[in-house]
This record gives structure tokens, sequence and C-alpha cells, in this order.
């Protein structure tokens, strides 16, 4: 192959589009649309920053402000979290439109994590939405395969097909340089928004404190144009492959609803039916159930916690519960946290497990399908993945569980036995307690983990890439220049 | 002519193909949809079995005070869910079609949502509304865009032009044809539908065909529009399909990127904040204005009243949870209201836009779009009071628990009315079709060639 060859006809497959007044209109809307786009995700960015922000202050200074009272009470009282948006997530929302934002978190009780702007939706949302990822995952291929249909095909209808080949360009060279061209015109539609973007990720006050943000931006970035040849590749080589223009935009246009809209909307359902996840109902009753054969920490006359009772009081070499040193309800309580919050936590694992595997089957059809590549590794890096999703309700329940142990720990320590209920007067402790207690943050996941678990993305998409240069030598044999 | 035309074009191998795709995918739209409703019903049986095993266990565990009884008595209330939601599941996979509640205070129980993968809801169901929206107008363009264009590039244009007086009947009989071949499919398939699905022959079965019919003529109406301008093949295409991708895809996520913006909900989590702090913290607080802000929501209640000195009653308890809902009353509505707001600004640009009014009307067909959810939100909260209302007076008298008959409590339904006039939103279809018509007939009798 000869790179003069090669930019020859690139610089060719350039010059020839750009001369057409429809080309140009094409690279001037796409720039408009991720202008808009990327203008309206860092908007919406900031706006879900601010709100986070200012809930979350907001129950903080709700919780510091209790006055002093029963512990129990407080863990009653609760938290409620709020999930911060990843700062790339002005770029792809992900599923974050679909998973909820707040949970409210309590003793004794895992909610689920409600509101999200998925359940506020009109409907519209189902269209989905305009984010640069959108553009530059599924409408950038279009219109790539707009500008490429014809790059052969038009040749060898028009006769001079046979005249390149017949001056020594080889079918590799051609192609090669013809990818090479188309993917050059790409690069006019997506490094403005690379540019873009990058500056309101440095304007962006909270991007500034996470490590590694700008690497995950420049990673990110990189797959995209790796996708983008990807498919400037295919592009040409259906183009080659046709007899006419019209059956290749046909065969194109038939491809990119297959890979984006088809086997995506196919493919979960097949994933579904092969690792089924319970409905919340049956999710609820199992937890229940089997929370109810532990024992009751709330029924004094319970097997499991009797047993408890009568090994204390012979540790402690006391008659009754009253006598011991520290509050024995809130021991009891501690226990069936305890108990409630593993066996919870087991649970949500499995079902959490059971979400990634049907994942996986979706991810594996990137093998097939370069689109589902690029849209995964998108999500990971934009912070907006299930991965980022199932991080939080892991924080948020950890969180949850100190705090009821706290406030359990607190009532052992300083309620007395003899107090009979939370109203007692002796039963409330100082104010200060509250706010010792560290306030909720939400950590987002490290670089390596999110590199880890998108894995078989990288690697597929890198796959077609090798795949489809290899695979150009053996395509080319079968190709005729009529 | 018309028998020749119909060989010809029943020859054509891209045609099959394209017949054939549409028809499969409406096939898999199908089954999406029936196992979307076994899915349902599966979870309202398990529902049932669930409430009578618990209702019965917690009567026996706390037969002595039926205050505490309430505490833990769900109440199960079910989004009734039509078949023909099978063919429009819009938002039924987001918002749960049944809430089970106790008549403790509703704000922390009424957004519990169900467990579904999100992945599965971001990439979206294949339902026939779907298949509707999006493929059928596809199909639609790859048959026509050529129609003059491919006898002009092929050569026998003249040929047509020398053998007829007219050659507009020509195009009409030929877009007839894939009209007419196009409208037998998705009949084809909305019968098939409702054997599969054992639809109901109803109103809103009439009422979702003759959206889906007036959709397919309104894409065939603008290529008829785009036809009359003798433009090239490739930029039929270009036009046709740049149309597509305008009212399927960039339009609607526009208008909700701006429904979004324009109609904010931070409302969502203040109720949340509201409603927490309305109920934990009369723990607190003194019991009597607690219990004398009750009595100014029920008065009838008045007799009723805290025993003195106590440390707890039931009415106080209960009094208590009412403030969760009381308190977070005002931002709630005003969510609600929000959220309705919304509703209407995407149903007034539907108006405007085929793509989006169809979808939002065979959702509220499917009864599964925004407007039922929130209706079904209010019936809940009416369910709600029924129950509080039937089961105050006997808490704060503290009957005995076996007076009850426990062993009625089924689950409830609710079943949105369709509405009255719900053809009027036909209306915008045909001024669209009408026009694109006209306009097409009029610029071919002044560009026949």
């Amino acid at each position: 192959m000869r790179i003069s060859t090669l930019l020859i006809l690139a610089k060719h497959v350039w010059k020839n589009k750009l001369s057409n007044s429809g080309t140009r209109w094409v690279i001037g809307i796409c720039n408009v649309l991720l202008l808009v786009a990327l203008l309206s995700g860092y908007q919406n960015l900031t706006h879900q920053q601010e709100t986070s922000r200012h809930f979350s202050h907001e129950v903080r200074e709700r919780w510091e402000k209790r006055p002093d009272k029963h512990p129990h009470r407080m863990a009653h009282y609760g938290y409620v979290a709020f999930r911060l948006p990843y700062p790339l997530s002005f770029i792809d929302y992900g599923m974050d439109s679909y998973v909820g934002k707040a949970v409210f978190l309590e003793a004794h009780k895992q909610n689920t994590v409600n509101f999200s702007e998925a359940s506020h939706s009109n409907g519209l949302l189902r269209f989905g939405e305009i984010t640069a990822a959108m553009i530059w995952q599924l409408l950038l291929p279009l219109f790539i395969l707009f500008l490429g249909y014809d790059l052969i095909a038009q040749e060898r209808e028009s006769g001079t097909l046979r005249i390149l080949l017949s001056q020594g360009v080889s079918w590799q060279e051609l192609i090669f340089g013809k990818s090479l061209g188309l993917f050059v015109l790409v690069l006019s539609l997506i490094i403005p928004s690379i540019f873009i973007g990058f500056l309101l990720l440095l304007m962006n006050d909270q991007a500034f404190a996470i490590p590694f943000i700008y690497v995950r931006f420049l990673i990110l970035v990189s797959s995209y144009l790796l996708y983008l040849l990807v498919i400037s590749i295919i592009t040409i080589l259906i183009s080659a492959n046709s007899p006419h223009i019209k059956s290749a935009l046909i065969q194109l246009i038939g491809l990119w609803l297959l890979f984006t809209l088809i086997i995506p909307k196919v493919s979960q359902v097949i994933s579904f039916n092969m690792y089924p996840t319970p409905s919340k109902i049956e999710f609820d009753t199992t937890i229940e159930k089997e929370i109810i054969k532990q024992g009751d920490s709330h029924n004094p006359n319970d097997p499991y916690f009797k047993k408890i009772k009568d090994s204390l009081l012979a540790a402690y070499k006391v008659d009754s519960t009253q006598k011991l040193p520290f509050n024995y309800s809130g021991y009891v309580m501690m226990e069936g946290e305890k108990l409630s919050a593993v066996t919870y936590q087991k649970h949500q694992e499995s079902l959490t497990r059971a979400y990634i595997k049907q994942q996986n089957i979706i991810r594996l059809t990137a093998i097939i399908n370069p689109y589902i590549a690029i849209k995964n590794i998108s999500m990971a890096l934009s912070g907006a993945d299930y991965f980022a999703f199932a991080n939080f309700q892991f924080q948020t329940e950890s969180y949850r569980y100190s705090l009821a142990q706290r406030m359990n720990e607190l009532q052992m320590k300083f309620i007395s036995n003899k107090t009979k209920t939370s109203a007692d007067k002796k039963s409330k402790i100082s104010q200060k307690n509250w706010s010792e207690f560290p306030d909720f943050h939400h950590e987002f996941q490290s670089l390596s983990s999110v590199l880890y678990q998108e894995l078989v993305s990288f690697t597929t998409l890198l796959l077609w890439l090798i795949g489809l240069c290899f695979g150009i030598k053996l395509f080319t044999k079968n190709l005729s220049a009529y | 002519m018309t028998s020749l035309l119909f060989i010809n074009l029943m020859r054509s191998k891209g045609l099959m193909v394209g017949l054939l795709v549409l028809f499969m995918a409406g096939l898999i739209s199908l089954q999406i949809g029936k196992s979307f409703l076994e899915k349902n019903e599966k979870i309202i049986e398990k529902t049932r079995e669930y409430q009578e095993e618990s209702i019965e266990k917690n009567v026996e565990l706390h037969s002595k005070e039926i205050g505490l009884l309430l505490y833990y008595l769900k109440f199960g209330y079910v989004n009734k869910m039509p078949r023909i939601t099978g063919l429009a599941i819009g938002q039924r996979d987001i918002n749960p079609s049944l809430q089970s509640v106790t008549i403790r205070n509703l704000e922390e129980q009424k957004y519990a949502t169900d467990l579904m993968n999100p992945l599965f809801q971001l990439l979206g169901n294949m339902d026939f509304s779907f298949v509707l929206i999006y493929l059928f107008p596809l199909i639609i363009i790859a048959f026509s865009f050529n129609l003059i264009s491919e006898e002009k590039e092929g050569g026998t244009w003249s040929l047509v032009i020398s053998q007829t007086s007219n050659p507009i009947t020509l195009i009409k009989t030929k877009l007839l044809l894939r009209f007419s071949i196009i409208i037998s499919l998705l009949i084809v398939l909305l019968i098939l539908a409702t054997l599969y699905l054992k639809l109901p022959w109803d109103v809103p079965l009439l009422a979702y065909s003759l959206l889906s019919i007036l959709y397919i003529t309104f894409w065939f109406s603008i290529t008829w529009f785009l036809l009359s301008f003798h433009l090239n093949s490739s930029q039929n295409a270009t036009y046709l399909l740049l149309t597509w991708l305008m009212l399927t895809i960039i339009i609607p996520a526009g208008i909700n990127a701006i429904s979004t913006y324009k109609y904010p909900v931070p409302e969502a989590f203040s109720t949340v904040l509201e409603s927490r702090d309305g109920y934990h913290n009369k723990w607190d607080e003194p019991k009597e204005p607690t219990v004398t802000k009750f009595h100014q929501h029920y008065p009838q209640f008045k007799a009723y009243k805290h025993p003195e000195g106590k440390d707890y009653s039931w009415l106080w308890y209960y009094a208590m949870q009412q403030m969760g809902d009381d308190d977070a009353a005002a931002v709630s509505k005003e969510f609600q209201e929000k959220l309705l707001q919304r509703n209407q600004f995407a149903a007034n640009i539907g108006l405007f836009v085929p793509s989006i009014h169809t979808q939002l009307n065979l959702n509220s067909i499917g009864k599964s779009d925004l407007g039922n959810h929130l209706s079904f939100l209010k019936s809940l909260e009416h369910f709600h009071e029924k129950k509080r209302l039937y089961y105050y007076p006997k808490i704060f008298k503290d009957v005995s628990v076996q007076e009850e008959n426990w062993k009625n409590i089924t689950l409830a339904y609710f079943d949105e009315k369709i509405p009255d006039k719900w053809y009027l939103q036909l209306i915008s279809y045909l001024i669209f079709i009408g026009s694109f018509l006209i306009w097409g007939n009029t610029k071919f009798r002044t560009n026949k060639y």
C-alpha cells in the first residue's frame, strides 16, 4: 500500500464532497446541533448539581437542627441522600434519566431510589434525548453513510472505477484511501464539538477536583473517533460491494436501523428471558419471609432474641435485662439491624448481579454491533452507567446502616434500661451527637474500575477495527470492477 | 394498466424483503406486548396472594390492638391495564401499575417504583407503536422515493409520457398501489394482534386502528408532496430521510429537552423533605397542637381526644402521620400540576408534529401515558383517604380486631375512562394529509413532467 496514493484518494474525497453544497449544509447543521446539545447538556448538568447540592445542604441542616431526643427517633427521622451527576454526564446522560435521584434512608428499611427523570416524563423521553453522545453515536453514522454510500458505487456506475483500477490503484488502497477521506470529513463534524466539550468541562467547578477526569474525557473522545473510523470503513466496504448506488444506500440504511434500533431492542428481550429478574413484590416478600424466619427484634418473646437475652444475662451475671450495664433494647435492635441488613444486602447483590448478567448479554452483541460497544463505553466514562448507579446504591445502603447502628450504639451507651418510652425526659440525648455524625458524600467510581468494567466493550471495538483491516484483503478478492 | 403495474411491483425483490422485515418486526412486537401483559398479570396475582397471606398473618399476630394492626396492613391498588396496552406499552414499564399502601402517611409511599433493569428502560420496548411510528415510514420511503425519478434515470420516462395523456394518473396509481399494500399489511398485523393478544373489539381498538391508518396516510401524503417537485432519486431519498429523522428523533427529543427545562420539578425533592419533617418532628413536639390540627382537618373526629398525661395514643400517632401528608400537600399539589403542565405542553406540540401526536395518543389509548399515571395517583389518594376515613373511627374507639371482617379485603382497581371526544384527535392528521395532498396536486398540475 502506498501512502501517497492513499492521500491522493483521501484528498479527492474531501475536495469532491466539499464542493457539494449539500455536504456543507450537513456539516453546518451537524455542528449547530452539537453545539445546542452540548450547551443544553451543560445547563442541565449545572442545574442538577445545583439542585443536588441545595437539597443535600438542606437535609444536613435539618438533621443537625433536630433538638435533643431519643437516638432511635433520629434513626427513624433518617436521612435523604441525593445522587450527584458525574461532570462528564453533560456529554452522555446514559441511564441517568432512568434511575432515581433521591433515596430516603431510615432504620430497619431499605427504600427504593425514587424520582427518576423518566417517571416525570410525558412520554417524549422515549424518542431519545438530545446529547452530544446521541449525535456522535447515532446521527453521525447516518451522516457518514449519506456522505459515503456513493463513493465507490458511483465510480462503478459511471465506469471510472475501471479506469482507476487499470491505473494501478489496488482495491485495498482504494478502500483505505476513500475511508480515510470519509473519516477526515467526519472530523469536521466532530472536532469543534470535542473542543467545546472540553472547554465546558474546564468551566465546571466540580470537575476540577475529580482525579483523572480529563483523562476520562480523552479516552471517551478517542473511543468515539475509533468508532467513527469503523463506521467509515464499513460504509466504504458496502459501497464497494454494491452494483448500484441505490442498493448501497438501502443496505446502509438497513444496517443503521439494525445496529441502532432493532438489535438493541430485540437483544433485551432475549437477555430478560435468559436471566429473569424478580418484580418488587417478589423481591420484598422473599426478604421479608427470610427476616421473619430469623426472628423479630421488636418481639420480646421471639426465640432467637430470647436466646441472645439468656446468654447476655448469663455473661453479665444478672437476673434481668434492666440490670445490664447498657441499654438492652438498643442492643437487640443492633442485632436485628445487622441481620436484616445482611439479608437485604445479599438479595440486593444478587439482583444487581442479575441485572449485570442481563446487560452483559447486550454488551456481547457488540461483536456484531459496534454501536452497542460505543454506547456502553460512553455511558461508563460519562459516569452514567449501571455500575455507577449500583455503586451509589451501595454507598447509600452502607451510610444507612452506619447511621442506624450509630444511633443504636448511642442508645446502648446513654439510655437507661429503666426508661419506658422515647418521650421520657431521661431518654433524650444531646443534639451534639447529630452534628458529630458525618454527612453523606456521593463518591464517584475510579477510572480503573470503569475501564475494567467495560473491558469487553473496549476490546470488541478494537477487534472491529483490526478485523476490518485484515478482512479487507479477503473481501476485495471477490470484488469486481463492473 | 393497474394490474400490470401491480404485477411489476410484486416482482421486485426489494419490496418483498421490505414487507417481510416489517411483518417480522410486527410479529416480534406482538410477542413483546404479550409478554409484557403476562408479566403484569403475574405481578398482580402475586400481590393478591401476598396480601391475603399477610393480612391473615398480621390479624393473628396483632389481634389485641386494631391501631397497631393497621400500622402493618397493606392495601393493594391496581391501575388496570387494558389488553391494548400490549400494543402501546408507553410509560407502563417505568411507572408502576400497582401500589400497596398502608393507611399511614401516603407521601412516603406513593412514589415507590418497581424493580427494573434501567438499561432495558433506556433501550425502550419494541412494541407495536414503535414499529408503526419508526419502521413503517422507512419502508414507505424506501418503496416510493424513486417513483418518478427511477423512470427518468432509467430512460423510460419519455416512453411513459408519450403513451399517456396524463402522467399524474400513472404516478397516482403507482403510489395508491403501494399505499394499499402497506395498509393491507397494517390491517393484517392488527388482526393478528387482536387474536394473539385477545383484544376485545371495542372503541379503543377502533381508535388505535384509525390513528395508525391516518399516520401511514400522512407519510404517503408527504411522499406525494415531495414527488411533485420532480427531484432526482438521491435528493428524494435525502429529503424524505431527513423528514423521518426530524419527525422521529430530533424534534421529539428537542421538545422533551424544552419541556424538562420549562417545567423543572424541584418539588419532587421538596415533597420528601416536607413530608418527612411534617411527620417525624411531631414526636418531639407537644401533642396538643398536633391533635388540634388533626381535628381541624377532620371535625367529625373531635369527639375523640388524646388521653391527658399519656405518652402515647393511636389518635396522636395517626394525627402525626396525617401531618406528614398535610404539610407536604402544597408542594405535592404543585408537583402534580407541573407534571400535568408537561403533559399538556407535549399534547399541544403534538398537534403540529404527527409522530409525537401518534405516540401520545396511542399511549393514551393504551392507558400508558403520563396522564393516566397522574389520574392513577389522584385516585390512589382517594382510595387511601377512604381507607383512612373507614378505619380512623374504629382505631380511635379501639374496636376489637375480631369484629372486623378482614377476609373481605381484596385488591381494588382503578380503571380510567377513555376520553369522550377521542375522535377529535384525528383532525390534526386530516389537516396535514389534506394540505399535503392538495399542495402536491397543484404542484403536479403546473409541473407535470
